[in-house]
């Protein structure tokens, strides 16, 4: 690894795989609650986000649909 | 190759440093760094954080086989995170977030966190570390993960659980809260969430254990890409909906004025007025509360600093701000009576308030409803205010709440005994004090109220 120029911390490298099942976990219990949500029609209307999505690319396109209509 | 002198801050990383050239911030990057830049720069990365308005754009000045000389698009006033309200810091965590999983998704990785990487501009959070990108290596784990934590999960939850003015801790711990701290500050329910016991406590506990391997004997477990990014977005969404539990008493505040409508509009007209005649183009105002007198400026404002000591108030702004969409102003959280210090290794790697006001030398400062406070609550004299005052800008728009106003009234009520003390408190010695560090260019009384409100010019230059 090059430009290592603060600690990684071995700890916090090691635990991202126990991390990142719990994490896969909570995504795939959410989208699939948000499913049965979806199917049964409870689905809360979405307020106004003050912050929008994670992606920076999609985000730009939904940006371009809003103005263009 | 001639040498440059870094910027004081910009020592850790060695793909290159900061420095200052007649006065505008430039960067080198040095060969070591020159793969991944060129990567990023042929590749269209950078180009599409410049289009997206997430990372600071620079041009390219010089290109030698020694260095590479850029220039980032200046930010006229830099605020650090510790004077940034709740949804800035959460504006700035997402925008990390944001970046490592665009960055993962184009080959490369984020190879830092830190909370100093971002600052704001143009009333949105920007990146302003270029070179904070690096090559992803296939199945790593994100080296950045632990600093992410304690730079921004941590204050968050901490601000979630504690109120915003934990956020102040980064000013002590400039390199992130500590791990066992933040764990030791969540409530005993935390363990019992998936999400907070694995990203705080069990991380907490693992950097315990791998502390004491000093052989270097542990081995990096693989992550995928697919795994990473599962925590990149997990962290995403509980960030996104972290909120502050101490609700905003705030917003009504104007509700709870104690003059009349029309002597607000009347005071907000003399500060239009004066505002267009200096033909203001800078501005700071010092107790602005949610922006509202800097909103109702109709003269042309290029840039607007609004300060105040309430983070719910300086929150509400923010919001504001995003909601109308506004460039030009900037607010962020500062206690006059203690302005942000500063520091850092030999104490200036972060410029202290007054360093960074005096440079940037705002055309007017505004002062409104502030002096009774510092007067009567802080103990500042008249000299000491008057004098702090100079250091900002040539002119000063000034509010005096005479000693008859009833919030005075109400300030001097509370010293109780030590009521005579503050027998100083009245328009004549204001005016004394002020006039050995400015003239009096306009003076105007608000009708209806105990208030008045001055022009002044400094007498230096």
């Amino acid at each position: 690894m090059t430009f290592l120029y603060f600690d990684p911390a071995m700890g916090a490298m090691i635990v991202q795989a126990i991390v990142a099942a719990i994490a896969g976990v909570l995504l795939f219990s959410k989208n699939l609650l948000l499913k049965v949500k979806v199917f049964l029609g409870i689905v809360k209307p979405k307020e106004e986000d003050l912050f929008d999505d994670i992606d920076i690319e999609k985000s730009e396109i939904e940006k371009k649909d809003s103005s263009d209509s | 190759m001639t040498h440059k002198k870094a910027h004081p801050a910009s020592f850790r990383d060695p793909s290159g440093f900061m420095f200052v050239e007649e006065g505008v911030f430039k960067r080198q990057i040095n060969p070591i760094y020159f793969k991944q830049y060129l990567a990023l720069k042929d590749s269209g990365f950078f180009d599409k954080l410049f289009q997206k308005e997430v990372l600071i754009p620079h041009e390219e000045l010089s290109y030698s086989s020694e260095q590479i000389i850029i220039q980032p698009e200046q930010i006229p006033f830099i605020t650090y995170p510790y004077e940034w309200c709740f949804n800035q810091y959460k504006e700035t965590a997402l925008l990390t977030l944001k970046l490592q999983k665009f960055s993962l998704e184009h080959g490369f990785s984020l190879k830092d966190a830190s909370a100093f990487n971002v600052t704001f501009h143009h009333g949105k959070a920007i990146f302003i570390d270029t070179l904070s990108f690096d090559f992803y290596i296939e199945n790593s784990p994100w080296r950045a993960y632990k600093q992410f934590v304690s730079h921004f999960l941590g204050p968050l939850l901490m601000a979630h659980y504690h109120g915003a003015q934990s956020l102040k801790l980064m000013s002590n711990y400039m390199d992130g809260i500590p791990l066992n701290m933040i764990a030791s500050m969540m409530p005993f329910k935390s363990k019992l969430n998936p999400f907070l016991y694995s990203n705080i406590h069990l991380l907490a506990k693992f950097e315990g254990k791998y502390n004491e391997d000093y052989k270097g004997e542990s081995k990096i477990k693989s992550l995928s890409k697919k795994a990473q990014l599962n925590i990149i977005q997990s962290l995403y969404d509980i960030i996104k909906k972290l909120s502050l539990k101490e609700h905003s008493e705030w917003g009504d505040y104007y509700n709870k004025t104690n003059y009349s409508d029309a002597a607000f509009n009347l005071k907000s007209d003399i500060i239009n007025a004066w505002i267009s005649k200096l033909n203001t183009k800078t501005v700071i105002d010092i107790g602005g509360n949610d922006g509202t007198f800097v909103r109702r400026i109709t003269s042309d404002i290029e840039h607007a600093l609004v300060c105040d000591i309430d983070n719910n108030a300086v929150d509400f702004n923010y919001k504001t701000i995003k909601k109308n969409k506004e460039h030009f102003m900037l607010p962020f959280v500062l206690d006059v009576l203690n302005p942000t210090a500063s520091i850092g290794f030999n104490n200036v790697e972060r410029d202290s308030f007054i360093e960074r006001i005096v440079k940037y030398q705002p055309d007017v400062t505004l002062a409104l409803a502030v002096i009774h406070h510092m007067s009567l609550s802080g103990n500042i004299s008249f000299e000491m205010s008057a004098q702090f005052f100079a250091k900002f800008s040539k002119h000063l728009i000034i509010e005096f709440p005479k000693r008859e106003d009833s919030w005075v009234q109400r300030l001097l009520n509370n010293k109780a005994d030590f009521k005579d003390y503050f027998g100083f408190y009245n328009i004549d010695n204001f005016e004394k004090a002020y006039l050995n560090y400015f003239e009096i260019i306009e003076k105007q009384s608000i009708e209806n109220s105990e208030r008045v409100m001055y022009l002044l010019k400094t007498r230096h230059d």
